[in-house]
């Protein structure tokens, strides 16, 4: 018998700000946290434009011997899932902390230090690599120190899929829960790839949004006609899921239900996004939350803001949906946060689950004029509030083809 | 200043320790200094004295381990100058 998995605790650590008091009003309000970098690299670069985090301080948070053994990334991780045991006032005994496991998402892991050794070994005579760059730089570091801080003796997996990491990190860690594996499970992602060796890489693939000449802040413009592509971001977010029994015994406070996941492939092409591919993951999650296409209030969009992506994810609603999915509002936060890599999913689904907690929807900013082929209702720049909100999802759509879609309903007690 | 001073200074800075808990006979496990930490600390001295740390593996329990090693390894990299 599956058992029922909930929400109990979030946190978050973004260019929108380092608690999800600030992260959420900063979206309702349509903030954008995209700005000039400040970057020691910057002559190198073509772009002038990310959604860096500039007032993240480490030494407020670790000491600098743990500092020695931890990356930007694991930093991140490390607040964020400090924030949200904190929310979920969980605490595990011994006999629990078998049971307890963690799943995070990521694509570049410690990019800093892998880039920073390459960097010695092929530019200088005599490299001399730090000794301590493989437990920096690899990508299960953020999820390791999360499982020894918290004595997690589950299961400790990071998943690399691409932009959908986290979303598919989370997925996984409430399959874990729901089929009887593990009780708690801390879930989310995180990134910190603003490297000189990353931002060059996704410059030459020439998906990156070229800046708005009047205001930095509003370059990225997903559903608009005059989109030119995503914005480079970092940061982290971490949720402790929890199976509901155990989170009703204690009291805890139960944000929202896990309802529905689904992990599928277009098996199509390695970038194109493919709106049939999306559609089946779609309904497959919906199928898995027993709800119909009415019962969603909210979709938090994977809406990056390439030309080809946003299209195909509007078609891939409209498949599902029909004739409802004009009256879902369906926002994209990315328009704000930028794109976090494989912090993105958990992010945003976080979004999603702020907005069924305070039945309030985040704008799509910067969206004046819409694609004709965008024709859904994007919540255009200014934010809702006052609904009644009963179902959300997140979107969240990969190179790769590696789909995923997260539904959060409102719990009920049985 | 002696090589025992140098190590002394770097650990406070590194570290965040204090001078006074640095004792020669203070061993690196209970001033919170694991062997990672130990790696990192021995690179970072190649930077300051300019010498290299040889492959040999040395028994390094307290401050003034390091210095005597380092001091030997001085001692032998000025020898064969």
């Amino acid at each position: 018998m599956a058992r029922r998995v909930v929400i109990s605790g979030l946190g978050v650590v973004s260019p929108l700000g380092h608690d999800i008091t600030t992260f959420f009003a900063r979206l309702m309000a349509g903030q954008s946290g995209i700005k000039q970098l400040k970057l020691p690299f910057l002559d190198q670069l073509s772009t002038r434009i990310g959604a860096q985090i500039t007032d993240f301080d480490p030494s407020a948070h670790f000491s600098k011997m743990q500092l020695t053994s931890m990356e930007r990334f694991s930093q991140f991780a490390l607040v964020a899932a400090a924030q949200a045991v904190a929310d979920a006032q969980l605490e595990l005994s011994e006999t629990e902390q078998p049971r307890a496991g963690v799943c995070i998402g990521s694509c570049l892991g410690g990019a800093g230090s892998l880039e920073d050794g390459y960097t010695e070994v092929m530019q200088r005579d005599k490299p001399r690599v730090k000794p301590l760059s493989v437990l920096l730089s690899m990508n299960n570091a953020a999820a390791s120190h999360i499982s020894i801080k918290y004595g997690l003796q589950g299961p400790n997996i990071t998943y690399a899929t691409a932009c959908s990491s986290s979303a598919i990190a989370i997925g996984e860690a409430y399959r874990k829960i729901k089929h009887g594996y593990c009780d708690v499970m801390l879930a989310g992602g995180a990134e910190a790839m603003l490297t000189l060796g990353a931002i060059k890489a996704w410059e030459a693939l020439r998906t990156l949004a070229s800046e708005d000449e009047q205001d930095a802040g509003a370059s990225c413009k997903p559903f608009a006609q005059d989109r030119s592509g995503l914005v480079l971001g970092e940061g982290a977010a971490v949720l402790v899921l929890e199976d509901a029994e155990r989170a009703l015994k204690r009291g805890a406070k139960i944000y929202a239900e896990l309802v529905g996941y689904d992990c599928s492939s277009d098996a199509n092409h390695i970038t194109k996004p493919d709106a049939a591919g999306q559609s089946r993951t779609i309904v497959k999650a919906l199928h898995e939350a027993g709800l119909q296409p009415q019962d969603i209030g909210y979709i938090n969009a994977h809406g990056t803001a390439t030309m080809a992506g946003d299209i195909q994810e509007t078609l891939a609603i409209k498949n599902v949906f029909g004739a409802h999915a004009k009256n879902i509002p369906v926002s994209s936060t990315k328009s704000m946060h930028g794109h976090l890599m494989g912090a993105t999913g958990a992010v945003e689904f976080m979004a999603a689950v702020l907005a069924l907690e305070h039945n309030a929807i985040p704008p799509t900013i910067n969206l004046h004029h819409a694609d004709p082929e965008c024709d859904l209702d994007y919540v255009p720049n200014q934010g809702r509030i006052g609904l009644n909100l009963n179902a959300v999802m997140s979107n969240s759509f990969a190179f790769g083809g590696s789909n995923a879609v997260l539904i959060a309903k409102r719990f009920q007690p049985a | 200043m002696s090589t025992l001073e140098i190590i002394q200074n770097m650990m406070v800075k590194q570290f965040d320790l204090k001078l006074e808990d640095l004792t020669p006979t203070a061993k690196l496990q209970s001033l919170g200094i694991d062997s990672l930490s130990v790696i990192e600390f021995m690179f970072n001295l190649e930077d300051e004295l300019k010498i290299k740390i040889t492959e040999e593996r040395f028994e390094l329990n307290t401050v003034q381990d390091i210095a005597t090693a380092v001091d030997q390894m001085i001692a032998a990299q000025q020898g064969n100058a």
